[in-house]
């Protein structure tokens, strides 16, 4: 007796949740635009918004750096040299002088537009030509394939200090290079969404109305596949990160008169300043870590946001 | 099973030969008399202008450029790596010198990510959505966001300056060459190295894991009435292990990658530090020897990995 009217009131409850929905329907206030589940999914992860909100500040303070410190990151001042933090110099100053966080938020910009820049350009790349191949197959496809494997079978490193031992050493080669031995992982990734989705129903009809292959596998396919694509991006923009910080670590990165994270890090070589002089190489070290950090929390947010089988 | 290895190896020569061939290209268009770099450099002094062409001839330098490809390949396959210009030493001694150290540091960081990673792993997976699986997972994402470098310089200032517990660098001191004095100097460099591995190992693990226990026989062992540690254990790990196991044949580049930086930070002297000072001086012969060596130990690991994979699971091998 009880249950009936237990199920009966569940069912009343159910009726006026659906009520409320249908309602709420035909008042137009569920029609939410493109991407509001996605962002709420993605901000009601505190990592992922705790990721976004660091990786902002970092952006911006590193933007804004002509406004927030009066000094020039490459002004050698003698008089200040190897100073520890004081209200005048937040981070202490380094060998010659030179303001240590006027060069971390400068270095910012430079470290920060290799990585993302370098994440970005290979990420056009790679789905430039694995959406291409990947959708028409054949011999493309082939060749494609086994060039990326070529690329793919060197460890990161290793080629990438190889070509920078032909190529020579600047800006603009680093960001070639990482592009070169970048592209191969979102390239597959790429290719191996257009191999599935190749065969769905909807680009088979697309395809008996005639519409042209680059068309349909850009405009129409490519946006199906951009969930972990963006993932990619994002875990990509870290790894370049490390990358040149490591490279000019060791001073065969950016050349070491354009201040970047890696290249105030350099310095850090030397035992001495490493023992007596942490505020020249810990601070920046903590805040590559905590930007890398927080770029890796938003590349894991996306992901949990974009892919529902993937969540544990 | 001999079918399947048969077919992997004739895979993966091909492309062995693509990327010989291309290491090959690449050190006919660098800049330098591509003499220098095949004979020791004692010879290349004493030698006359008119034996250094009948050498050029003798050496094939003459040939087309596919023939010189061949003869240089063949020289490769007997051990002939040619010389280093910025030494002068033959690549192949600089070789047999350096890679001891630096399978010695692969070696110890590869057991230590491997331990800590499936121990952590295992744990993370039996205390899901705990505080501990929390903590463990931002660790393991705190591993993977620090740069190797930055965790070797704190290292080397609290255990090595401040503690005085530890060395600074370098791997052997002269006369000191026991089976115990490695100790001291390898720790700290494998452990720094390791780190990434094992927050790679460690997610791996855990998700491995949380598949096994979410299988029936888990629930059938239970069901028997066995302690919750051998379900766990005998049954759940067992099974959970082999795909991570598996899975650090694949980490090899990651470790390379990492030994040449940490080498450095540490003055290790490995194959990794050798390399940077190549690429620094412009040694082309050496670089494109030790890339080659690289791709060719990443090629032979991943042949390792299929092959085992291929033992674990019948299905592999069937699979054309």
């Amino acid at each position: 007796m009880s249950v009936t009217h237990d199920s009966g009131r569940k069912k009343n409850h159910l009726d006026r949740q659906f009520d409320l929905i249908r309602r709420r329907e035909e008042a137009g206030e569920l029609s939410n635009p493109k991407g509001y589940r996605f962002a709420r999914k993605f901000l009601s992860n505190r990592l992922a918004a705790f990721g976004l909100v660091v990786f902002t500040l970092i952006v911006l303070v590193s933007v804004l750096a002509p406004l927030l410190t009066p000094y020039n990151p490459r002004a050698i001042d003698l008089r200040n040299i190897l100073k520890p933090p004081t209200w005048e110099h937040w981070f202490g100053t380094d060998k010659v002088g030179r303001d240590l966080f006027t060069r971390v938020l400068y270095g910012g910009q430079i470290s920060i537009l290799v990585g993302l820049g370098s994440a970005l350009a290979s990420a056009v790349v790679g789905v430039l030509v694995g959406c291409y191949t990947g959708y028409v197959g054949g011999w493309r496809d082939a060749l494609a394939m086994r060039v990326s494997e070529i690329f793919m079978s060197f460890p990161q490193i290793i080629l990438v200090l190889l070509l920078v031992a032909i190529l020579g050493q600047s800006l603009s080669n680093l960001i070639i290079i990482f592009i070169l031995t970048g592209w191969g992982g979102i390239y597959r990734l790429a290719r191996a969404r257009m191999l599935s989705l190749r065969e769905e129903e909807y680009v088979q009809a697309l395809r008996s109305f005639g519409l042209s292959t680059p068309i349909i596998c850009y405009k129409h396919i490519l946006p199906n596949a951009l969930g972990p694509i963006m993932v990619n991006i994002t875990l990509s923009t870290a790894a370049f990160i490390l990358a040149e910080a490591g490279l000019s670590f060791l001073g065969l990165g950016v050349p070491l008169d354009i201040p970047t994270w890696g290249n105030i890090l350099n310095v850090a070589q030397d035992l001495r300043i490493l023992e007596n002089n942490w505020w020249v190489w810990l601070p920046v070290g903590i805040v590559i870590s905590l930007f890398v950090l927080s770029v890796n929390f938003i590349g894991d947010g996306l992901r949990d946001a974009t892919d529902p089988t993937q969540q544990g | 099973m001999l079918a399947y290895v048969i077919r992997r190896i004739l895979i993966l020569i091909p492309m062995a030969l693509v990327i010989s061939f291309l290491v090959y290209l690449g050190l006919e268009l660098t800049p330098g008399d591509a003499v220098s770099h095949m004979i020791s450099p004692e010879m290349m002094a004493s030698i006359s202008a008119e034996r250094l062409d009948a050498l050029r001839e003798s050496l094939g330098l003459e040939q087309p450029f596919f023939v010189r490809y061949w003869i240089w390949l063949q020289g490769m396959l007997q051990g002939n790596f040619g010389y280093s210009t910025a030494g002068g030493v033959s690549i192949h001694t600089i070789l047999s010198d350096r890679l001891p150290a630096t399978l010695e540091l692969s070696a110890v960081a590869l057991l230590f990510s491997t331990i800590f990673g499936c121990v952590l792993g295992v744990i993370s997976a039996l205390k899901r959505g705990s505080t501990t699986d929390n903590v463990l997972t931002v660790t393991g994402m705190l591993g993977v966001s620090v740069p190797e470098f930055f965790f070797g310089l704190v290292a080397i200032l609290i255990f090595a300056l401040k503690l005085q517990w530890l060395p600074v660098g370098g791997r052997l001191l002269p006369g000191y060459d026991s089976y115990w004095d490695h100790v001291p100097h390898v720790i700290m460099p494998a452990l720094v190295l390791s780190i990434m591995m094992t927050a790679g190992v460690m997610r791996y693990a855990r998700s491995s894991m949380l598949d096994a226990l979410s299988k029936e026989y888990i629930k059938t062992a239970r069901s028997k009435g066995l302690p919750e540690w051998r379900v766990n254990l005998l049954h759940g790990f067992r099974v959970a292990l082999t795909p991570v196991i598996v899975l650090i044949g694949f980490r090899l580049p990651v470790l390379i990658g990492g030994s040449v930086i940490i080498e450095q930070v540490y003055q290790w002297p490995g194959v990794g530090s050798e390399f940077i000072s190549a690429v620094r001086s412009q040694d082309y012969p050496l670089v494109m020897m030790i890339a080659l060596l690289s791709v060719m130990a990443v090629l032979t690991a991943s042949l390792l990995v299929d092959i085992l994979t291929a033992l674990i699971d019948p299905r592999v091998r069937l699979d054309k």
